[in-house]
């Protein structure tokens, strides 16, 4: 049994199929990459596993469970951490208090032994607090705890959503194009970073729009394109593929 | 509100000075102003919670303190009950009231809620002031006795102030550990980004239909305190008028501020009274100071987010296209 299982998803928007009878697999203790140019329906495949969007048919399978229709909290709860692309941090909250949600989420939270401060909450409050603690070391960023995330450099904003993500203690991590708007020093530090995270057990699936993070650190690559699944093989394999050269750069006009 | 310092000062100062100095001017207007100021420090703090730490725009709060305020006096004029009973009561019935209101409005997106808010506030006024056999209407319900609860005598200045700001520091107490835990940080996440809260394991639905509850009690409560004290509730009292009022207290003091709540609520409560030597002109002056607060301090007296940013995202990208919007920096 594989840790995340895709089986035959499609998703359509009206007309339009984002994703077109899509199938995969992420085993437990994997470093995946999802990658395809624009529009291949990466996101959506995305909002699929995360409980976003729910497909038009298939189902998505975790630990053995069929997750498909669960709402995304309870997704989180089973044990899926995700990123978003575009930076969704929590800007008027210090960084402890953004990473400390992630773990709240995990943990579960009730109005009232919040407010009797009973004995399970006080249990509660110093599980969430380790777990933030834990999260914050792992990304370095423990010294910017009592900082606001709105101060944080844009660089060290993109580890604090990898360490919320990290504080819902996942069994799968999805980052979604991580290495959006960082240079190439940026890119090469996040690549040694989420090669460290791997290294530590956890499985990660890395969806990316650029080839070069994708290549240098997933065992094993599946390229999308106009919502179907091209290639699924090691990087080597992938990066001379002839089908996905072609959908990456297009074919050869005849002159 | 840090440290054991604060919590005394202000127990001090509510419980021994402001009574010793309220008693030597021996007014009983000063005791009213007094009192009228302790209530709306229990609605703006409750409304804080809904507006400030859990991001919903709420435009209907007045709502709940009138069905508070009514519950109270139809309870305790009709049915005779005690005070002692009447006050938890008004407080249970505006809770079952916010879950009922809350249920299917809060599955609505942003502005929608907020609007939403508003026609069911306006909704139960126009109940209340148009099912006469049951409320009297516009002749409003008087006669409701003064706080006597449970044989205990506090109808004079004196008591009927040590109860309502007793239970403002109940209020006070309760909204400060929702706020200042780890449910107050879930319920600041729903406020940044609801649908990222989604995403972290937040059951988005549940914990903002509980903030509501917790909110509507604290409105009725304050409710039933106004019925008991002014002897009489007339339908105009809980005009959205007054939710904009209290709406302007949390946004004077700061959004997702505790202290900013409670000056939000005295100002807005004392400086009408106090320029009152200037006759109407004194409603232009607050909401003079209302505009530049907007204007200068964006974020209120102590607020963690500026109001304008809240209600910018209210209205989501209908709003985000001018370029106008950038310099406050939301994004």
């Amino acid at each position: 049994m594989s840790l995340l299982e895709i089986d035959h998803v499609t998703r359509r928007f009206g007309g339009l199929v984002a994703v077109d009878d899509v199938s995969a697999v992420v085993e437990e203790g994997e470093l995946v990459g999802l990658i395809g140019p624009n529009g291949a329906g990466k996101t959506t495949l995305f909002n699929v596993i995360c409980g976003f969007t729910p497909p038009s048919s298939g189902e998505v399978r975790f630990a053995g469970e069929r997750i498909t229709g669960l709402k995304p909290w309870r997704i989180c709860r089973r044990g899926i951490g995700r990123t978003f692309q575009n930076l969704r941090i929590f800007p008027n909250m210090t960084v402890f208090d953004n990473v400390s949600v992630g773990a709240i989420g995990r943990l579960g939270i009730e109005p009232f032994e919040s407010l009797l401060r009973t004995r399970a909450a006080r249990v509660r409050a110093a599980e969430v607090s380790a777990r933030t603690w834990q999260a914050l070391e792992r990304t370095e960023l423990a010294p910017y705890a009592h900082l606001l995330a709105a101060d944080l450099p844009y660089g060290r904003r993109k580890y604090l959503e990898i360490a919320r993500a990290l504080a819902t203690s996942p069994r799968l991590l999805v980052l979604d194009e991580p290495a959006a708007g960082l240079n190439d020093t940026e890119t090469a530090e996040l690549a040694r970073f989420i090669r460290t995270l791997h290294a530590e057990g956890l499985t990660i699936l890395l969806v990316e729009h650029d080839m070069s993070l994708v290549m240098s650190i997933c065992q094993r690559v599946m390229v999308l394109a106009s919502g179907r699944k091209i290639a699924d093989a090691p990087p080597a394999v992938v990066q001379q593929d002839p089908i996905v050269l072609e959908a990456y750069l297009g074919t050869e006009e005849p002159a | 509100m840090r440290g054991a310092l604060a919590p005394l000062a202000v127990a001090a100062v509510l419980f021994a000075i402001l009574p010793m100095g309220l008693s030597m001017a021996g007014s009983g207007y000063l005791f009213r102003l007094a009192d009228v100021t302790l209530i709306f420090c229990i609605l703006s703090l409750s409304m804080q919670l809904i507006t400030g730490v859990a991001g919903l725009l709420t435009l209907g709060h007045a709502a709940f303190y009138g069905i508070g305020a009514y519950t109270a006096a139809i309870l305790s004029t009709r049915v005779g009950l005690d005070a002692g009973l009447t006050i938890p009561v008004a407080g249970l019935v505006s809770a079952l009231f916010g879950v009922l209101i809350a249920l299917p409005t809060m599955r609505l997106v942003s502005i929608y809620f907020a609007v939403a808010t508003l026609g069911l506030g306006e909704m139960i006024y126009v109940t209340l002031l148009n099912w006469v056999s049951f409320t009297r209407g516009p002749l409003g319900i008087g006669d409701i006795p003064p706080l006597r609860p449970f044989g205990f005598d506090l109808s004079s200045p004196l008591g009927t102030y040590f109860l309502i700001a007793a239970l403002a520091v109940l209020s006070l107490l309760i909204v400060h550990r929702i706020a200042h835990s780890y449910y107050g940080n879930a319920l600041r996440a729903l406020r940044e980004d609801d649908q990222c809260a989604d995403a972290m394991g937040l059951p988005v639905v549940r914990l903002k239909i509980e903030v509501f509850a917790i909110a509507t009690f604290l409105a009725g409560i304050a409710g039933a305190l106004w019925a008991h004290t002014t002897g009489y509730v007339n339908p105009a009292d809980f005009r959205f008028a007054e939710s904009i009022l209290i709406l302007a207290m949390v946004v004077v003091g700061g959004l997702g501020s505790i202290p900013g709540a409670i000056v939000g609520a005295a100002l807005l409560i004392l400086l009408p009274e106090a320029l009152r030597a200037i006759g109407e002109v004194r409603i232009l002056a607050v909401g003079l100071i209302m505009f530049l607060c907007i204007l200068f301090l964006p974020k209120g007296l102590f607020g963690e987010v500026a109001a304008l940013d809240l209600v910018r995202r209210q209205f989501g990208a209908a709003w985000r296209g001018g370029s106008a919007a950038r310099p406050l920096g939301w994004r």
